[in-house]
């Protein structure tokens, strides 16, 4: 008996069911053995398709996404209220991921920025007609619904699709590995790192085999959970961090700020050439989690 | 309101210099303001980042670092990894629009009680100025 599913998309940019596309082959394998109740943006499913489905009646339902509008939240609400099963598929749904940086600015003044200020508009307005109504920013979607699994990464890589997949169609939980990134990452790393200069991505060539981090680039490892392979490190680019906090985190954006404070070399670095050298705190240690982390927004101030 | 704001300060004190000028202040029977509440550690480097957010979420109105001048941490670097941190957060917490003021960082040695004194009274009036932290979840 084929196993029913569903595929939410929330606000989120689409790269996490892409990356569902990139299981290849493997798809081949995989979607006999499925039936598609609902994938609004593949197949023609409506709304109401869903509401009528009776509760619980789907196995396994997988969200990209976060609450935007009051209609992703009721699709997230429909989702767990059919759904026998829920995964939260990749950072967006988990943590918030890059979109909701959004959090840092009032939802009035980025529906202006977007549709009346930016450069490109001509006597633009704010839409406001047959479109859900805006939420005031992001919170993390289990704060609205129970989740029976997260898969993280922006998007999921697809060895680790692949094998949550697997373990779902035979009927058994996934067990995620949960150790640091570092844990899996195969650059060299030495006891004792001692940086004596801040480099930014695209500064020089970084040397193949040694560890990013002990280079000088602002690489998140230490703050991150492995899981995607260390697919980036591997390839010559500092982690950005987009599987989330590691085990035993609380704020991943806290916990990289504290690692790479520990780690500069004091006499070459002082606290303001340290602070001048990130410039963007949060868009670097919180940029997948801001609306997880421990404040998770901004402060709006009342007008 | 503003009239009898007290504000609530956690102190996170490093008990080889802080936490003892803070003894020192309260054996010399030192008057200090009463709106801050210390919490001991080994040494300012062990001050998580994770828990002076946690103080501000929970509606803390200013949060004190303080450890040992420099040259003096038991721990010999601990003070500099303070410093680098709470600029950081410093920052970190001006992204959020929250005022960064709301966080100080002091280096009060053991016999500095009467320092200590003066840094909570010049903390108090800081916050004083601004007003209950926009954080706190009731008045
Ligand atoms: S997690 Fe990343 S890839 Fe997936 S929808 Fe969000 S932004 Fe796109
Ligand atoms: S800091 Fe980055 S490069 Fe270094 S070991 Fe960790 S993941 Fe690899
Ligand atoms: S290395 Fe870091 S940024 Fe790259 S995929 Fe893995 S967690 Fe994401
Ligand atoms: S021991 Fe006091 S700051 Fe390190």
């Amino acid at each position: 008996m084929p196993v029913k599913v569903m595929f939410v998309q929330l606000a989120s940019c689409w790269g996490c069911h892409q990356s569902l596309l990139d299981l290849h082959e493997t798809l081949a394998d995989v979607l006999p053995q499925l039936e598609i109740v609902f994938w609004h943006t593949v197949v023609d499913h409506k709304l109401h398709d869903v509401e009528k489905l009776p509760d619980k009646s789907v196995n396994v339902g997988f969200t990209e996404g976060f609450c935007r509008t009051e209609e992703d939240l009721h699709l997230l609400k429909l989702a767990r209220q059919k759904c026998k099963l829920l995964v939260s598929y990749g950072t967006c749904s988990t943590y918030g991921s890059i979109p909701s940086l959004l959090n840092l600015y009032p939802i009035e003044e980025a529906l202006s920025r977007k549709f009346k200020e930016a450069e490109s508009v001509v006597d633009g307005r704010i839409p406001d007609k047959h479109v859900p109504k805006m939420l005031e920013y992001v919170k993390p979607n289990r704060e609205y619904v129970n989740y029976d699994l997260f898969l993280p990464g922006c998007p999921p890589e697809p060895p680790l699709i692949a094998e949550v997949v697997t373990s779902l169609l035979k009927g058994e939980m996934p067990k995620l590995k949960e150790r640091t990134l570092c844990d899996e990452c195969p650059r060299v790393k030495s006891e004792v790192i001692v940086i004596k200069k801040i480099k930014r991505d695209f500064e020089g060539i970084p040397e193949p085999e040694k560890c990013l981090l002990e280079q000088g680039y602002i690489c998140m490892g230490p703050a991150t959970r492995e899981g995607c392979g260390a697919v980036c490190p591997s390839a010559g680019f500092p982690c950005k961090g987009c599987m989330g906090p590691g085990p035993n985190v609380m704020d991943q954006g806290a916990k990289m700020l504290s690692a790479l404070a520990s780690i500069v070399d004091y006499e070459s670095i002082s606290p303001e050439e340290l602070v001048n050298a990130v410039k963007d705190v949060v868009g670097t240690f919180s940029r997948f989690t801001l609306p997880s982390s421990i404040i998770p927004k901004a402060v709006f101030k009342k007008k | 309101m503003a009239g009898n704001f007290e504000p609530k300060i956690l102190g996170i004190f490093c008990n080889w210099c802080s936490y003892a000028g803070a003894d020192m202040a309260g054996t010399s029977r030192m008057q200090y303001p009463p709106n801050v509440r210390i919490i001991r550690v080994l040494c300012s480097g062990r001050v998580d980042p994770q828990f002076v957010l946690k103080a501000l979420e929970l509606g803390a109105d200013g949060v004190l670092v303080a450890g040992c001048h420099h040259g003096d941490c038991h721990y010999v670097k601990g003070n500099y990894r303070a410093e680098r941190r709470i600029a950081l957060l410093k920052r970190m917490l001006q992204q959020l629009s929250i005022e960064p003021e709301r966080l100080m960082l002091k280096w009060i040695s053991a016999s500095e009680g009467a320092e200590l004194v003066q840094t909570v009274e010049e903390f108090v009036n800081i916050l004083k100025e601004l007003g209950p932290s926009p954080l706190r979840k009731t008045g």
